[in-house]
């Protein structure tokens, strides 16, 4: 038997790994481990207040603390019969829109580009190629502009709490950021042309569930509460409270991160996910820059996820503008949270981080503690695809040199654009 | 010229992972800390702090490290980092000594690395009880290199 270990993904927060086993040319076992410790976050949060909760959860991850935060306070408000504002909602789905450029941005530019082209890193790309590099760095601060604006910080925004805000941008802030944005979007034929110019990454086909949210205005990232599972032979609908249907969590042995399957398949999340559940966002300049970038939907290469992040990356600056637009017709007001009055329930939410579903669910008492918290991250929802897809991979790899398997499996894990850290949360196992 | 900036590094819901968070958060209410001197509590993402660092002649950063010395021993780097690790290993960001390379691209301003030995990284909202009891000796070394 041989084995092929990758111990330190590169690249990959936690130190998450592959292992995979072949007897003569055929696959016996293909693994994604984590094998980082387990997470106690959410015991952490059980027996706190409301309103403490969205700050400490935001803080599972740096990267995705905006959607952390803002899936907390949506779970919340839910358990408490809380209605938020139109402006609210605007302001929410704008802080989420710059996550998402930050996030995506980096992810593309700083860490898939280089596997693409052959470099060890981004700081060994930006010697030869410093305007991919810079490129990437200019619509990660933009990103972050947005984020610090409507959040209030860089990282783990203190202004979004439950009903509302606490401080509410300043028209100042607003004007200044439309700026940004308007500068930003010159962009986007750069970031289309980069992304078009990659080698092709044609090593892993197969058939993929998908899984998003359905999103009745098309382009929400935080709005909505049913999640579509789609194939090639079926549709379903899954509501945010029967969201365990949809995770249908199964322990393995070999992680410490759940793996979650819908109907017995293992279903991918994250941008290449949306766009196949919600097509019509595809019109205008998105449909010329996807037929640029030769993507086909419903896709059955996982590496055409990095293609989806870089549609998303454009229409999350034209969206971005749209909803400072909206805010600017409609008047800024210097608006209080709405009153929250705890109550004893379960509340669920399922938003759509940068890369896939994330979904959290607070069971409170009369007092509004928690007495029960899940929070399901869209790493440990794609991990069970990944391992398929991971699979198949060496499968088809005509080649059984270890260097080019183990480059393909690195490319497609990273494709994924896992998060191990918060992908983790606690098994027990009898 | 903007202040000398000091960003603490890490999560501190994973032990002494987030001393550098832990550090800075101290600081920021020290009266021992110099008048010219900001202080930010950051994330694992050093590169979301670039706006921060505009205009900056010097950032200081602390942070842990791994280096088999003992628990809470302060370690300071200057300029090219030498001897620290610069392989990759995060999905989401970049490594602080890469994101460092590449914010030297777009800024001339001169890093540091407080760099703070750690043992252990588990999800725990709290320091060890070692750390905790190196964390006087660790600000006046810090306090020391802002001076």
């Amino acid at each position: 038997m041989t084995t092929i270990a990758i111990e330190h993904l590169a690249r990959v927060e936690g130190h998450g790994g592959i292992t995979v086993e072949l007897e003569g040319d055929a696959v016996t076992n293909v693994r994604f481990d984590v094998f980082e410790g387990a997470r106690l976050l959410e015991p952490l949060v059980r027996g706190k207040r409301y309103d403490e909760v969205a700050p400490i959860l935001s803080r599972i991850c740096a990267i995705c603390s905006v959607a952390h935060s803002l899936t907390s306070l949506k779970a919340t408000e839910s358990a408490f019969g809380v209605r938020v504002s139109p402006q609210t909602e605007l302001l929410r789905e704008l802080l989420y829109r710059g996550e998402s450029i930050e996030s995506h941005a980096l992810h593309l530019f700083l860490l898939a580009v280089p596997d693409y082209l052959n470099y060890p890193s981004a700081t060994a790309l930006a010697a030869d190629k410093p305007a991919a590099v810079l490129l990437g760095l200019r619509l990660k601060k933009l990103g972050n502009q947005i984020q610090e604006a409507i959040g209030g910080r860089a990282v783990h925004p203190v202004n979004a709490v439950p009903g509302g805000f606490g401080r509410v941008p300043t028209l100042d802030q607003l004007i200044a950021l439309r700026g940004s944005l308007m500068q930003g979007r010159t962009d986007a034929d750069a970031v289309i042309d980069l992304v078009a110019s990659l080698p092709a990454a044609d090593f892993c086909h197969s058939d993929t569930v998908y899984a998003a949210l359905r999103s009745p205005n098309l382009d929400r990232y935080y709005g909505g509460d049913e999640v579509m599972v789609v194939s090639n032979r079926s549709r379903a609908i899954v509501r945010a409270a029967d969201y365990r249907e949809l995770t249908n969590e199964k322990a393995v042995p070999h992680s410490h991160a759940k793996h979650s399957t819908f109907g017995g398949n293992p279903f991918m999340v994250g941008a290449l996910a949306r766009l196949t559940v919600n097509p019509r966002r595809l019109t205008g300049r998105l449909a010329v820059a996807m037929k640029r970038l030769k993507l086909l939907l419903p896709a059955d290469n996982p590496m055409d996820n990095n293609k989806a992040q870089a549609l998303e990356l454009i229409d999350d600056l034209d969206r971005a503008l749209e909803s400072i637009e909206q805010l600017l017709r409609a008047g800024l007001k210097d608006e209080r949270p709405m009153p929250v009055h705890p109550r004893a329930g379960t509340g669920t939410a399922i938003t759509e981080a940068p890369r896939g579903l994330l979904i959290h669910s607070y069971t409170y008492d009369d007092e509004g503690r928690v007495t029960a918290a899940d929070v399901v991250t869209p790493t440990a929802l794609n991990a069970a695809s990944l391992e398929l897809h991971l699979r198949r991979a060496v499968e088809q790899c005509a080649e059984r040199d270890e260097s080019v398997i183990s480059k393909r499996l690195q490319m497609i894990a990273r494709a994924y654009d896992p998060c191990i850290s918060c992908s983790v949360h606690l098994v027990r196992q009898r | 010229m903007k202040p000398l900036l000091v960003i603490g590094l890490g999560n501190p819901l994973m032990g002494d992972e987030g001393i550098g968070w832990h550090v800075a958060e101290r600081l920021a209410g020290d009266a021992r800390l110099p008048e010219h001197v900001e202080v930010i509590c950051g994330g694992t993402d050093l590169l979301r702090y670039a706006g921060e660092m505009e205009g900056r002649r010097r950032v200081v950063l602390i942070d842990a490290i791994e280096d088999g010395s003992a628990t809470g021993r302060v370690r300071v780097f200057d300029r090219d980092f030498r001897g620290l690790e610069d392989h990759q290993e995060h999905a989401h960001h970049l490594s602080v000594i890469q994101a460092v390379r590449l914010l030297r691209l777009i800024a001339p301003t001169s890093f540091s690395l407080l760099g703070i030995s750690i043992s252990s990284a588990r999800c725990e909202p709290a320091l060890s009880p070692s750390m905790a009891a190196r964390m006087p000796a660790i600000l006046r070394q810090v306090l020391e290199n802002l001076l």
